[in-house]
């Protein structure tokens, strides 16, 4: 089945700093909005003209209703030019894109693993399904994300940050090992969106203990429909495209180098 | 008004000009949801090679100013199952096809030349890739020699009897002087240009923004550059010219037909607004329709140089 794919433009409702690191912007679009699934992206035209040119894919941080979110940090000028749009200007969004998170991982308990960026896809997750834990590893305190935008997530939340601002000292992983300690690891399913470094971490832990997961896997994209072949993923059935394959792929499937 | 869009080329009939720079369109159907293939004019295909190439390590792609870096590395499934799995579907779709192909060897270019002459029912033309930047092997430093260059046209040509493009960069050269000749050794056409060769650093890093050092630039950024050799080429040779470079609206578009362009090729334009090709077509449409202009032909090639007048252009 092919899966619908919508290009809209949208009339931004609210685009608001959230903590000191993220912002968070909101549209409505009954077609991006319903049929998405936590783990799913959108291509965003930031502006009319050439440049930037590409659009940029974010992950979907919430939908109700017809309201979608999305959560992001400035990380260049494409994203610094969207923290500076107002509510009532509009912009182009395709989506929705890729493949998202399993839902329902065969009566396992879930452990949700999210470092810095990946946290909007889990937290969505998190909403949608609930899971026995979701563990939040930043940098600091200042990532860490106001208890409002949490309410909603059905999970057990622990942080970690690395510099033991908030929460545990010390990395997610370190959590995320203390829970598979007092766990029975036949049971649990991981899902993770994070940094790369973080995310191979995850994995060497998975493995260790024998369970299973699934992680989003991102590089950067150009057309984000799987046409340009730019976001390669290295997995067992050789390389497969993030947007169009992915972002999420189960852990066995992924060769991490 | 119903506009004449009938592009003609060496024998071969296209109902519009728009077409698709090789490897921005996807391998077969990826953007089938969003255009109806049988509208274009033509679809060019990503780049053939004899063996299946897997492509450089990520990242592959980088945004720079109004453009994009690519150092894909010519990814693709090779030719045998180029013709097992993805000829039958262009079949079906009916629009002319102009498969892009590229060698290692010479012997490589006249054998994907060999084995396409054979489907001439589903192949309109080829469009010979001798600049793809992304290729150590194969590509333009094996490239760079003129020799081998033509060495692999005139092989493309002893072999087959479609319509061959020879696709250049000025990263082989002059441009002008290599398109002279390419021609000589049989190329019925050019296409130009591929991307330019260009590079992006990370300052934190200090490392490229690219898994290797260098990748071809693309976009809007390098249309003026694009536009120039499309003139120059149509204006110094006459034959027919697939342009590429940048051309991502309607204006672009009529750019290049006014400097002359046979095919416009929309390129990286796709990845922005899937639906770009088809919004241009009808973007000509009604600057000919409101321009009186009954046939397309009657613009192309209509650019008024400015001549050697001391008065300059707009006099």
């Amino acid at each position: 089945m092919t899966k619908k794919i919508f290009d809209e433009k949208v009339k931004i409702l609210q685009n608001v700093k959230v903590n000191q690191k993220y912002y968070k912007l909101a549209f409505a679009s009954p077609l991006l909005a319903q049929k998405a699934v936590p783990g799913q992206f959108l291509q965003i035209k930031i502006g009319e003209g050439n440049d930037p040119y590409l659009r940029r894919p974010f992950s979907y941080y919430r939908t109700s209703g017809n309201k979608v979110e999305i959560l992001y940090e400035i990380l260049g000028r494409g994203t610094r030019m969207l923290s500076e749009k107002k509510a009532g200007e509009t912009l182009k969004v395709m989506g929705p894109l890729g493949k998202g998170f399993t839902l329902t991982p065969k009566g396992k308990k879930r452990v949700l693993v999210a470092g810095g960026v990946g946290v909007p896809p889990l937290v969505f997750l998190a909403e949608r399904h609930a899971a026995a834990y979701l563990l939040i590893g930043t940098k600091s305190k200042a990532e860490v994300m106001p208890k409002s935008e949490l309410k909603n997530a059905k999970a057990k939340i622990l942080y970690s940050t690395e510099d033991g601002s908030y929460g545990v000292k010390g990395r997610v992983t370190a959590l995320l090992e203390k829970i598979l300690k007092k766990e029975d690891p036949g049971k649990i399913f991981i899902q993770t969106c994070g940094p790369k470094k973080m995310m191979e971490a995850v994995i060497a832990i998975a493995r260790k203990y024998g369970i299973d997961g699934e992680a989003s896997w991102d590089e950067n994209m150009a057309c984000g429909v799987g046409a340009c072949l730019g976001c390669m993923v290295e997995t067992r059935s050789g390389r497969m495209r993030a947007c169009a394959d992915g972002p999420v792929f189960p852990f066995k499937e992924l060769v991490i180098p | 008004m119903k506009v004449d869009l009938t592009t003609r080329i060496k024998g071969l009939t296209f109902k519009n000009p728009i077409t698709v720079a090789s490897g921005t369109f996807g391998t077969t159907d990826e953007y089938g949801r969003y255009v109806d293939y049988k509208k274009l004019g033509a679809i060019i295909t990503k780049t053939i090679t004899v063996k299946p190439r897997e492509g450089n390590p990520m990242p592959r792609i980088c945004e720079t100013t109004a453009g994009m870096l690519n150092a894909i590395g010519l990814q693709n499934k090779g030719l045998e199952d180029f013709i097992i799995h993805k000829i039958p579907y262009f079949k079906k779709i009916g629009t002319p096809l102009i498969v892009s192909v590229a060698g290692e060897t010479v012997q490589e270019f006249a054998e994907l030349a060999r084995v396409f002459e054979k489907h001439r029912d589903v192949v309109s033309a080829l469009e010979v890739n001798l600049s793809c930047p992304n290729v150590e092997a194969g590509g333009v430093n094996f490239m760079k020699k003129q020799e081998r260059i033509l060495e692999a046209i005139k092989a493309v040509r002893q072999r087959t009897s479609l319509t061959v493009f020879a696709k250049l960069s000025p990263e082989l050269g002059d441009v002008l002087e290599i398109a002279g000749k390419v021609l000589g050794e049989g190329a019925d056409g050019i296409s130009v240009t591929n991307t330019l060769r260009g590079m992006a650093v990370d300052i934190d890093s200090r490392r490229s923004k690219l898994a290797k050092d260098f990748g071809g630039l693309s976009g809007p950024a390098i249309k003026p550059v694009a536009l120039r050799y499309v003139y120059q080429v149509k204006k110094e040779f006459k034959v027919p010219v697939i342009a590429s470079g940048g051309i991502s609206d309607v204006d672009d578009a009529l750019e290049f037909l006014i400097v002359g362009a046979d095919l416009l090729a929309v390129g990286t334009a796709n990845f922005v607004e899937p639906r770009a090709t088809l919004e241009i077509l009808e973007g000509i449409k009604r600057f000919c329709a409101k321009q009186g202009i009954k046939k397309l032909d009657e613009l192309r090639g209509s650019y008024r140089p400015c001549g050697d007048s001391k008065k300059g252009c707009h006099r």
